[in-house]
């Protein structure tokens, strides 16, 4: 049985780029992290491989996406301007690093109430729920929402499972 | 025919356009809009397409048999008011070159036509809010040009006839006949706002939806009227080449929702030969019942001089209208996006947009029930956008949680196995053999049971999507491995930290729950087998 239920935007090809670029980042990863692998787990360490494995999960998602779509646009964007920042909060003070901080969340603040506001009919506050949760939904209306909605969630249901088999396959 | 005339000269402000283009000035229709009129030059249609199209409605409510007949009324009525009262068919020859068509039908009794003309006109004028009629027309030129237009009464007619058929003004000509039928019956039944934008082609049938499409809903009587007078009227007077052109111009103008506003305002501003039809049509086939009053009455107004044009024109081309309305299919103005009004809903523009963002909108809440499990019992667009949010959410989740998880796994991993990786992922094999399950596992199981439990059910759901092949060889040799295997992984799985493992349990089993679903509640127990499997595989192939 070799999955006669693909979904229409072909999962195959995304699920083989996915792939492809998910073990190509991982083995990045298993690269820069540190040489003793067990030993020295700490958990410090270890949250920052999960995360890098995330982001590396997301970023290689996105970019088997392609950038077509509003959401996988949105995460590239988000993820590198989020490495930007970190990279500046690090390399600041964190008198600077506090600065950029309260900016940011005034400008989150206002994107809120925009949010709500903008509220289209059917289901104000779930779309509104729905905006955050798909990266890059805020700038869209209703019904672009809902088509990125469908997308994103094929894409993530390719992601979990090629994750799921990488992490079966690993955790022997 | 001064004694038509009389009667003329008291509704001679109706008349103003001044119908009597070059040739003669009868003294009887000296009015002051009368002189300005001609003085213009070719009021002529205008001044028939007003007078016909208010006097053509009550005979042409009083028998829709005597189509013919009323035609030919109106026409002799036109051409009397043309030839100051005269019937003499020799005076409208001498007229525009308009009037070959009129000299059968002018010839009809004029009197008769005059007197009606005249109570209809005050009807008209009255019901269509007809300003200051008699003043009203010396001061719009645009009228002038309007009515000049030959195919003015062709688009008069295009637009009475409008919900009935196909724009098609040369078909309205040549329908003109039918048209006369149609639309007597139908001035009752003209208020029937529920009707298509579109314009169907048959002409009999659908004229009644037609005229009521041009109401809209709405009672206007004058217009009605003048659109009923002025169908056979106009259909009379088709102008084939104008017909056509006007037909696609109406055609265009006919069911855009979005285009009325524009074509209100079109119609405000001037009144283009062509254009001032369409908008004047346009407005009737499409919904907005508020601009509708407004363009009813600047229709009222144009219809008269169309009416007036198409009047004087249309016999000859009767037949030729019916026969291409016949040929003709309907044929949607591709301009704009076509929306058919149900019954009873608002036929409002903005409305119809509405309602096709809505539809969008439920056609792609449809596609994403597809896509989520378990949303098909879940109705309303609240509930399904519940169910939407959770799943995206658990579904974010799970890749978090399978992150860390290879974040754990990482140190391990090389390059032998990614390659198989990718080419069972790539390559995803037949269904999960159920028969291996029974596989003793109790061995293998006792030792890395406990931290496999979060993990199992993930397994499990992996080994059921991945399709994995298990010969049976590999069921005894992967269990003498397992302890080799189970070890290791144990140790792994002990060095993780605690908290993080304790994240795994927990977080897997919610996400069990969650995502997961009850279909892979009971793999849990073949998970763990399949762990072994799995495990032994790949330890005998890479090693």
């Amino acid at each position: 049985m070799k999955n006669p239920q693909r979904s229409p935007t072909n999962p195959g090809s995304v699920r083989s780029r996915f792939t492809q670029v998910f073990l190509q980042s991982l083995l990045r990863i298993r690269k820069h992290s540190p040489a003793s692998s067990s030993s020295s787990s700490s958990l410090g360490e270890f949250l920052k491989r999960c995360h890098r494995v995330k982001v590396a999960a997301y970023v290689s998602m996105a970019r088997a996406a392609g950038t077509r779509r509003a959401w996988s646009r949105a995460m590239l964007w988000r993820v590198r301007h989020d490495a930007h920042r970190h990279r500046l909060l690090q390399g600041r003070c964190s008198r600077s690093s506090s600065r950029e901080r309260s900016p940011g969340k005034k400008k989150r603040r206002t994107k809120k109430k925009k949010k709500r506001r903008d509220d289209q009919e059917h289901g104000f506050g779930n779309a509104e729920k729905l905006q955050k949760l798909v990266p890059g939904g805020e700038a869209m209306d209703f019904s672009c929402l809902l088509d990125e909605t469908a997308h994103y969630i094929k894409c993530l249901v390719t992601q979990v499972k090629v994750m799921r088999s990488i992490a079966d396959f690993y955790s022997l | 025919m001064e004694g038509s005339s009389t009667p003329l000269t008291q509704n001679s402000s109706t008349f103003a356009i001044g119908i009597h283009p070059n040739d003669q000035l009868p003294s009887c229709f000296l009015v002051a809009g009368w002189e300005d009129a001609l003085d213009r030059g070719d009021p002529f249609e205008s001044a028939l397409s007003s007078m016909v199209s208010s006097p053509v409605a009550p005979p042409l409510a009083a028998g829709e048999g005597d189509d013919a007949v009323m035609i030919r009324e109106l026409i002799g009525r036109l051409g009397s008011i043309c030839d100051s009262g005269q019937t003499s068919p020799g005076s409208y020859n001498n007229s525009a070159a308009n009037t070959s068509c009129y000299n059968t039908p002018l010839n009809s009794p004029p009197k008769l036509s005059l007197s009606m003309a005249d109570q209809h006109v005050r009807g008209g004028g009255g019901g269509g809010g007809f300003p200051a009629p008699g003043c009203h027309f010396p001061g719009h030129p645009p009228f002038v040009p309007v009515m000049a237009d030959p195919g003015f009464a062709h688009r008069a007619a295009r637009f009475s006839s409008f919900g009935a058929r196909n724009v098609n003004v040369a078909n309205l000509n040549s329908g003109l006949g039918l048209n006369a039928s149609e639309f007597p019956g139908k001035q009752g039944n003209m208020l029937d706002s529920g009707r298509f934008c579109r314009v169907p082609s048959s002409r009999s049938l659908k004229a009644n939806d037609g005229s009521q499409i041009c109401v809209q809903g709405n009672d206007r009587i004058f217009l009605q009227s003048g659109i009923s007078a002025s169908t056979p009227e106009n259909g009379e007077m088709g102008d084939s080449r104008e017909g056509s052109s006007i037909s696609d111009q109406v055609a265009h103008g006919e069911m855009h929702a979005r285009g009325q506003i524009d074509v209100n305002s079109r119609k405000r501003k001037s009144i283009p030969k062509g254009k001032a039809r369409e908008s004047v049509a346009s407005p009737q086939s499409a919904k907005d019942s508020e601009v509708a009053t407004e363009n009813e009455e600047q229709m009222t107004k144009k219809i008269k001089p169309a009416e007036a044009d198409g009047n004087e024109k249309d016999t000859v081309n009767g037949d030729q209208k019916q026969s291409k309305e016949s040929s003709k299919p309907p044929e949607p103005p591709k301009d704009y996006i076509h929306v058919r009004a149900r019954r009873g809903q608002a036929t409002d523009s903005h409305s119809l947009a509405e309602r096709v963002r809505r539809e969008k909108i439920s056609q792609k809440m449809k596609a994403l029930q597809d896509l989520v499990p378990g949303c098909n019992k879940v109705t309303g667009k609240a509930m399904m956008l519940d169910e939407i949010i959770n799943y995206v959410q658990s579904l974010q989740r799970q890749v978090e949680f399978l992150s860390m998880k290879m974040a754990t796994l990482n140190p391990r991993m090389d390059f032998n196995l990614e390659a198989f990786l990718s080419k069972d992922i790539l390559h995803p094999r037949g269904p999960l053999p159920d028969s291996l399950y029974p596989v003793d596992s109790s061995g293998s199981m006792s030792y890395g049971y406990e931290p496999r439990q979060g993990l199992m059910p993930m397994l499990s759901v992996v080994s059921s999507n991945m399709d994995t092949q298990f010969p049976a060889d590999l069921l005894n040799s992967g269990i003498h491995r397992n302890a080799s295997l189970n070890l290791p992984v144990m140790d792994n799985y002990g060095e993780a930290p605690a908290p993080g493992q304790a994240l795994w349990e927990d977080d897997l089993q919610s996400v069990v729950q969650m995502g997961l679903g009850q279909n892979e509640s009971h793999r849990i127990e073949q998970g763990t087998r399949i762990y072994e499997f799995d495990a032994d595989r790949a330890f005998i192939y890479h090693n």
